[in-house]
C-alpha cells in the first residue's frame, strides 16, 4: 500500500513538473493610445491585443500589461523604456500613431525588442530598423489600392482630397496625391484638417467649387465622421472614398445609415463569418467580450500579436528568436497571409467596402492582395 | 524650532532627496523619467524669468522649446552637425525669434500679451506641419542623435541624466543671480507695480524684455535637449499642451522659486506615470491631485513652504554709510527757499476726447519751496502731477527741470532726472520689506543690469550700498524700526511714510506728493508736516496736492488752485484763502459770496 502510494505521488510529482516544464512564462506589454484624440482607435487595438491573449496557443502563461501612451510623440518612447526591462518580455505592441513609433525605434535597436505595431504610416518601417514590424499595409499599399479602385473601378479622375494635419493624414494624402497623378487623374483641391476641427463648412464650399467627381478622404475615425456628416448635411452628391477609419463599426455608429449611403473605403481587413473557424471564434468572442464589432485596427492587432505568441509557441526563447521568426515566417491570420517583405511590413492585401445607405455595416465591393505601389 | 530654522535642514534634506531619487529608482525608465523632468524643470526656470519675475503671462514658451527643438533636429539628423553647434544654434534661433516679436508683443498688455504670444506658437505649429520638406511634417523627423560632442557621445542612462541635470544646475544658477540682488528687486517692483518702477527710475520694458529673451534661452535650451533625448521632433513638441504642461509647472511649484519650478516638474512628468496602473483612469485621478495641490497652496508648493514655514527676514549687516542721500551729505543747515525756479511749467495742456484735464497751466517751483496744490475733485491735480512725471504725455506746453527740456521724456528718465512722486493711491509692494521696498530706488544710480547681475559674488555690493543709503533715509524719518518688515504688515499712516522715504531715496532734485496726508489722523499729520519741512529745508523742492488745508496752512510756502484743468489762483497761501474765484470754485459763487462778506 505504501508503496503504491509512492509511486502515485512520485507520477503526480513528474507529471506536474512536466506540466510546468511545458509552460512558457510570457509578459506582453501592450502600448496603446487609450487616452486623447486617438483613444478610439487605441481602444480596438487594445482589445484586439487583448483577444489575442486571451486566444493565445497553449503553453504560454501570458502576463499583460497595458500602458496608454496618449498622444505625445514621446508616450510610447516612455513606455518602452518601462516595460522591455521586465521579466519575460520578448516583443512590445507597439501604438498604431506613427510618431510615437518613430520615437520608440532607437530604444528598440538598443533593447534589442521587436515592436508591433498596426501603422501604416510610411516611414516607421524606413528607417532600416531590424525590430520593426508592420501589422497593418504601408500607406503605399492601401492608398495604392485606394486610388486603383477610384480610377479603375469608379473610372473617375478628379479629385478632392480631404485629410487631417496629422503624421497619418500627411502621409495618405502624399500617395494619394502621387498616385492619382500617375494614374492620369488630378488634384482639384486639397485641404488638411485639424484633428480637433468640428466643423468645415467653408472648406466644402471651397471643395464644391472645384468640381472634382470624387472625395477622397485620410482622415482619423472622429473627423472622418465629422466630415461625412457635413458632406451628407450640405447635400453634396459626389463620391467619397475614405480611409480605412470610415470603415470601423465604432466610426459608423457616429452617423446615420443615410449619411453613410455611397460611402466607401478602403480597409485592410474584412471578415466574414462562416469564413473558417478561425474567423468565426474570432468574431464571436470580440463581439461577446465587448459588446462591438472589431475593426481594422482591433483584427490587424489581433493577427499580429498571435503570429508572435506563435512564434514563441513554436520555440522562440528571447527577443531575437522571435524577431527571426516574424521576418522570415509566413503566417495565417483572421484578415491575411502576414508576411515581411525584408522591411518590416507584414501585411500586403487591402479591400473596399461600401455602405449602401440601409445600415452601418459596409460590403465588401473589392479585394487587393499583395498590393504593389504604382 | 522656528520655522525659519527648519528651513535650512529641510532644504538640505530636500536636495538630498533628489540627488538619491535617481540612485534608489534606477531602472532605465525612471532614469529616463528624471532625465525628463531635468529638461522640463529647465523650461519651468525659464519660464518663470518671465512668469514669475516680471510677471507676464507669457503663452509661447511651448513654441520657443519646439522651435528649438526643431532646429536641434533638422541640424542633428538632417544636417549631422554635433552638439556644441545645434546647441548654440537652438537657443540662438530662440532668441532671435524672441527678439523679433518682443518688440510688437511686449508693448501690449495683459491678456492682450498673452493671446498675442498663443498665436506664435499657433503659426510656428502651422509651419512645422505644412514645410514637410524641412521638418517632415507631421510624423516630424526621427534619428535625431544623442548629444555627441568632441568626438565622444553622450549614452542613455546615467550619462544623459548628468548631462540633462548638469543644465538644470545651470540655468537654477543663472535664475539664482538674475533674482538675488537690486536687479531682482527691480523685477519684482515690475512684476507688483510697474507705474511704481518708472517713478522710481526703473524702467519696465527693458527688464520685460531681458526677461522675455532669458526665458526664451532657457526654453531654448529645454528644447534641444528634449530633442536628443526623445530622439524624435515633431508637432507634438509645438502642441499647447506642452505650454499647459510649462504653465502647470510653474505654477503647482511656484512662479518665482527656483526650486519650485523643479518640484512642479518633478511632480507633472512623474504623476501620470505613477498612475499608469489606473489605466484610463489616470488622468482624471492626475488632474484630480493637481487641482487639490493648487485648492490647497493657491501660490504653489513653494509659496505653501514659506506661508508654513515662513523665512526668517534678513537682518544682514548693512555697511555703514557706504551711501548716504545726497541732501543728507550737504550738512543739516536749513536752507531758505531760492528765487530760483527748479521746475517750470508753461502751458501745459492735456485732454482726454473732449475734456479738458489740464489747459494752458503755467507756474513755477523755487528750490527749497513748498507748493501746495489745491482744487476740488476733478480739477486736474493729479492729471498734473502725472503729466509732470511722465506717466501722461502732454498735449501741449512745455516742463523744463534745471534748464532741461523734460516734456517727451520717459517717467522712468524723468525720475532719473530727479523727480521723485507718491501716489493717492499707495504703490508700494507689500510683500517686500520696507528696507527693499525703499532700496530698489536706487536702482538707475547704482547702475543695475542683468549682465552685472550675473556677476554677482557672494554679495551684491550695489544691494548693500542701496539698503545702506534706504536705511539711513528710514532712519531721518523714524522708520528705522519697520524697516525688516513686509511693507503689506504696516498701518496706513506709515505706508504713506515708506512712500516717501521711498521717493527720498531716489536722491530727488523735486518731489510730488500726491495727498500725502490722506487717511492720517492729526498727530500722523503733524509728524508728516515736520518731516516734509525738514525736507524742504534740507534744499529739497516739493510739490503737495492736497485737500487738507489745515494741513497746508503752516507747510506751504506758495500755493496754486487749479479748476476745470486752469490755474485760477497762485501766491501765497494767505493769499490764495482769500482769493474769491478760489472760494467760489470750492463752495459755489452764491455760497462764496457769502463767505467773503
Amino acid at each position: 500500500m505504501r508503496s503504491t502510494g509512492a509511486i502515485v505521488l512520485a507520477t503526480m510529482v513528474l507529471f506536474s513538473s512536466g506540466a510546468r516544464a511545458q509552460e512558457t512564462n510570457l509578459t506582453v506589454p501592450i502600448i496603446a493610445p487609450i487616452t486623447g484624440l486617438l483613444a478610439l482607435e487605441g481602444t480596438s487595438q487594445l482589445n484586439g491585443a487583448n483577444l489575442a491573449i486571451a486566444h493565445a496557443p497553449a503553453g504560454l502563461k501570458i502576463k499583460s500589461v497595458t500602458v496608454d501612451s496618449g498622444t505625445a510623440a514621446d508616450g510610447g518612447a516612455n513606455a518602452l523604456e518601462r516595460v522591455a526591462g521586465e521579466k519575460n518580455v520578448d516583443f512590445v505592441v507597439a501604438p498604431l500613431f506613427g510618431t510615437q513609433v518613430l520615437a520608440m525605434l532607437p530604444g528598440a535597436l538598443d533593447y534589442k525588442m521587436p515592436l508591433l505595431a498596426p501603422t501604416g504610416t510610411g516611414p516607421v518601417t524606413e528607417q532600416g530598423n531590424p525590430y520593426m514590424f508592420r501589422l497593418y499595409p504601408h500607406d503605399a499599399i492601401s492608398k495604392a489600392a485606394h486610388i486603383r479602385y477610384v480610377v479603375d473601378e469608379l473610372k473617375l479622375k478628379k479629385a478632392a482630397i480631404l485629410y487631417n494635419t496629422t503624421g497619418y493624414g500627411q502621409s495618405g494624402f502624399k500617395y494619394m496625391s502621387e498616385y492619382l497623378a500617375k494614374a492620369g487623374g488630378e488634384v482639384v483641391f486639397s485641404e488638411g484638417i485639424d484633428l480637433s476641427a468640428k466643423e468645415i463648412s467653408a472648406t466644402l464650399a471651397k471643395l464644391k467649387a472645384a468640381k472634382p467627381d470624387v472625395v477622397l478622404i485620410q482622415m482619423h475615425s472622429a473627423s472622418i465622421a465629422m466630415v461625412v456628416k457635413q458632406l451628407a448635411a450640405a447635400n453634396i452628391q459626389i463620391h467619397v472614398v475614405g480611409n480605412t477609419t470610415i470603415a470601423m463599426p465604432a466610426t459608423a455608429a457616429l452617423l446615420q445609415p443615410s449619411e453613410l449611403k455611397g460611402v466607401c473605403a478602403e480597409s485592410a481587413s474584412w471578415l466574414e463569418k462562416g469564413a473558417s473557424s478561425a474567423t468565426d471564434r474570432f468574431l464571436d468572442d470580440y463581439t461577446a467580450k465587448f459588446s462591438a464589432m472589431p475593426d481594422a485596427y482591433a483584427i490587424q492587432q489581433y493577427d499580429g500579436l498571435m503570429m508572435a505568441l506563435t512564434a514563441v509557441k513554436n520555440g522562440a526563447k528571447s527577443a531575437e528568436d522571435v524577431r527571426k521568426y516574424m521576418s522570415s515566417s509566413e503566417y495565417r491570420g483572421v484578415a491575411m497571409t502576414y508576411k515581411s517583405d525584408g522591411k518590416g511590413n507584414l501585411a500586403h492585401s487591402v479591400v473596399i467596402v461600401c455602405y449602401d445607405g440601409a445600415s452601418l455595416t459596409p460590403k465588401l465591393v473589392k479585394r487587393y492582395d499583395d498590393v504593389a505601389g504604382f | 524650532m522656528s520655522g525659519a530654522k527648519l528651513r535650512r535642514p529641510l532644504g538640505i534634506i530636500g536636495l538630498c532627496a533628489l540627488a538619491a531619487w535617481p540612485i534608489v529608482m534606477s531602472s532605465p525608465y525612471d532614469l529616463r523619467l528624471f532625465t525628463l523632468a531635468g529638461i522640463f524643470a529647465i523650461l519651468a526656470i525659464g519660464y518663470q524669468f518671465i512668469f514669475g519675475y516680471v510677471g507676464e503671462l507669457s503663452l509661447s514658451q511651448g513654441a520657443f522649446f519646439g522651435l528649438s527643438a526643431y532646429v536641434t533636429g533638422i541640424l542633428a539628423a538632417k544636417a549631422g552637425f554635433d552638439f556644441p553647434a545645434t546647441f548654440a544654434a537652438s537657443i540662438a534661433v530662440s532668441v532671435l525669434l524672441a527678439a523679433l516679436i518682443s518688440l510688437p508683443v511686449l508693448r501690449l498688455a495683459s491678456h492682450y500679451f498673452a493671446l498675442a504670444t498663443l498665436g506664435i506658437g499657433q503659426v510656428l505649429l502651422l509651419l512645422a506641419i505644412d514645410w514637410q520638406s524641412l521638418t517632415g511634417g507631421a510624423i516630424g523627423l526621427s534619428g535625431v542623435p544623442l548629444p555627441r560632442m568632441f568626438g565622444f557621445q553622450i549614452g542613455r542612462g546615467w550619462p544623459l541624466l548628468l548631462f540633462v541635470w548638469s543644465f538644470v544646475l545651470l540655468a537654477a544658477l543663472v535664475a539664482h543671480q538674475t533674482k538675488r540682488g537690486l536687479y531682482g528687486l527691480a523685477c519684482h517692483v515690475v512684476r507688483q507695480n510697474a507705474i511704481a518702477a518708472r517713478s522710481l527710475a526703473i524702467d519696465p520694458d527693458r527688464i520685460r524684455f531681458a526677461m522675455f529673451l532669458l526665458s526664451a534661452a532657457v526654453a531654448g535650451v529645454a528644447g534641444a535637449l528634449h530633442a536628443h533625448t526623445i530622439r524624435i521632433v515633431s508637432p507634438e513638441g509645438l502642441d499647447f499642451k506642452v505650454m499647459i504642461s510649462c504653465l502647470t509647472m510653474a505654477v503647482i511649484g511656484g512662479r518665482t522659486h527656483i526650486w519650485g519650478a523643479v518640484a512642479g516638474a518633478l511632480l507633472v512628468v512623474h504623476l501620470p506615470e505613477w498612475l499608469r496602473g489606473l489605466e484610463q483612469g489616470y488622468v482624471i485621478v492626475t488632474s484630480g491631485i493637481l487641482i487639490a495641490i493648487l485648492v490647497l497652496a493657491p501660490e504653489g508648493l513653494a509659496g505653501l513652504v514659506d506661508r508654513l514655514l515662513p523665512a526668517a527676514v534678513g537682518r544682514e549687516a548693512i555697511p555703514a554709510a557706504a551711501s548716504a542721500p545726497a541732501s543728507q551729505v550737504a550738512g543739516e543747515g536749513v536752507l531758505m527757499p531760492s528765487e530760483t525756479p527748479i521746475l517750470a511749467i508753461r502751458g501745459l495742456t492735456k485732454t482726454f476726447g473732449g475734456v479738458h484735464a489740464l489747459n494752458d497751466v503755467t507756474f513755477s517751483l523755487m528750490r527749497g519751496s513748498i507748493t501746495a496744490v489745491i482744487g476740488p475733485n476733478g480739477s486736474g491735480k493729479t492729471t498734473l502731477v502725472n503729466c509732470v512725471t511722465g506717466i501722461y504725455r502732454a498735449d501741449g506746453g512745455e516742463m523744463v527741470l534745471g534748464g532741461n527740456e523734460i516734456s517727451a521724456m520717459n517717467s522712468e528718465d524723468i525720475a532719473a532726472r530727479g523727480v521723485g512722486r507718491t501716489f493717492q493711491n499707495l504703490r508700494l509692494v507689500d510683500d517686500m520689506t520696507v528696507l527693499d521696498n525703499v532700496a530698489v530706488a536706487r536702482f538707475r544710480t547704482e547702475q543695475t543690469s542683468l549682465g552685472k547681475a550675473f556677476l554677482i559674488g557672494r554679495r551684491d555690493a550695489r544691494l548693500e550700498r542701496a539698503r545702506s543709503h534706504a536705511m539711513h533715509v528710514l532712519r531721518r524719518l523714524g522708520l528705522e524700526t519697520s524697516a525688516y518688515l513686509n511693507c503689506g504688515s504696516l498701518a496706513h499712516g506709515t505706508k504713506r511714510l515708506v512712500e516717501i522715504a521711498r521717493a527720498i531715496c531716489l536722491d530727488p532734485v523735486v518731489l510730488l506728493l500726491d495727498e500725502p496726508a490722506a487717511g492720517l489722523n492729526e498727530t500722523e499729520q503733524a509728524d508728516l508736516a515736520r518731516i516734509l519741512e525738514g525736507l524742504a529745508a534740507r534744499g529739497l523742492t516739493l510739490l503737495i496736492i492736497e485737500h487738507n488745508m489745515e494741513f497746508l496752512k503752516s507747510l506751504a510756502t506758495h500755493m496754486v488752485c487749479l479748476d476745470y484743468g486752469e490755474l485760477i489762483a497762485s501766491g501765497r497761501p494767505s493769499a490764495i484763502y482769500q482769493d474769491e474765484r478760489v472760494i467760489e470754485a470750492y463752495v459755489g459763487r452764491r455760497y462764496g459770496a457769502e463767505a467773503m462778506a
